[in-house]
């Protein structure tokens, strides 16, 4: 699977450096770099928002761009659950 | 307050006389309850999901939390505790824990016996009508906090849960208008909240920015209450203290 991570401005209040990550064409997530104001985590990767499978209640942090795509990339590989009986979720 | 009180028994005594009142032959029983204090470090378990005991633990000093933790190893915080709480006096009636109790700073605790408080609930209806009382007012906090989660925003939620610790604290005596010492860590925020620490972190920071609150080492500076307030739509009234 490959992504595609596109540049782009997200208003968080902070200094706003961050990326869409596309795989297959789809829009995925998008990722924020975490400014000084957080202290040990400054300059790394936050999971701003996560579609589909990466939606989490605890979104997790990165310390660098490679390691947000392997994260990325490994759960977008998850199978689905089935959603009725008979389906056998999707890849 | 009876003058022969232990420092733990008062707190038990100010705690349920923020929220009733209590007799003066009330009073004396509480303060001739034996208690079995303790000091507990931080992050420690004091009652485990699943256990039975056979006593409950009134906070002393600290910072008590209910919790429940996830297959996955998230946790969520179910209620902060501030001192002079029993927050597992449910096990009294409910006799296995359905969640765990664990310190999220060093603590004082006191156990007391579940045979000596069923003793007292039987002896003085009015001090059961307290402790039941107190379990509906726990309830009341439970309602807050779960629409907090279900429906507030970031900066409702940290500054509502500001806005209610300061009131606990100041009813018992631990806070005054200016602020309390609050050393509760941004990831214990957020897994009360259900936040990220990144987005604690950010509120903070604008609550800091905006001139509302203000952090010197522990303490949490509370620099425009009515703001704060307004900020997390705060209306003490579910608190139901006198």
């Amino acid at each position: 699977m490959n992504l595609i991570l596109q540049p782009v401005m997200v208003d968080t209040g902070e200094e706003g450096e961050g990326c869409l990550v596309f795989a297959e064409g789809w829009l995925v997530a998008v990722l924020v770099r975490l400014s000084e104001t957080h202290e040990d985590a400054a300059g790394f990767w936050f999971l701003e928002k996560g579609f589909g499978r990466l939606d989490r209640p605890d979104p997790p942090i990165f310390s660098d761009l490679p390691q947000a795509e392997q994260w990325i990339k490994e759960h977008l590989e998850i199978r689905r659950p089935p959603r009725w009986p008979g389906d056998r979720g999707e890849v | 307050m009876p003058a022969n009180a232990s420092p733990e028994h008062q707190r038990l005594i100010a705690k349920l006389e923020s929220i009733g009142t209590l007799t003066r032959e009330e009073r004396l029983a509480i303060a001739a309850l034996p208690l079995r204090p303790k000091q507990v470090p931080e992050n420690s378990d004091i009652v485990r999901d699943g256990d039975a005991p056979s006593e409950s633990c009134l906070l002393v000093e600290g910072f008590l939390c209910r919790y429940k933790m996830l297959p996955d190893g998230g946790r969520q915080i179910l209620a902060i505790h501030t001192p002079g709480d029993i927050p597992d006096l449910q096990s009294l009636q409910l006799k296995v824990m359905d969640h765990s109790l664990g310190t999220l700073t060093p603590c004082r605790v006191a156990f007391v016996a579940h045979k000596d408080l069923h003793e007292i609930t039987l002896r003085y209806p009015g001090i059961t009508a307290l402790f039941w009382r107190d379990t509906l007012i726990d309830a009341a906090i439970f309602r807050e906090w779960l629409t907090g989660v279900g429906r507030r925003t970031a900066h409702q939620r940290i500054a509502h849960l500001i806005c209610e610790i300061h009131v606990r604290l100041k009813v018992v005596g631990l806070a005054d208008n200016g602020g309390f010492n609050l050393p509760i860590t941004q990831a214990e925020l957020a897994d009360s909240l259900g936040l990220s620490t990144v987005h604690v972190n950010r509120v903070l920071q604008d609550l800091r920015r905006d001139g509302l609150i203000e952090s010197r080492g522990k303490y949490l500076a509370v620099n425009d209450w009515r703001a704060l307030e307004a900020a997390g739509g705060f209306d003490p009234r579910y608190l139901h203290v006198l």
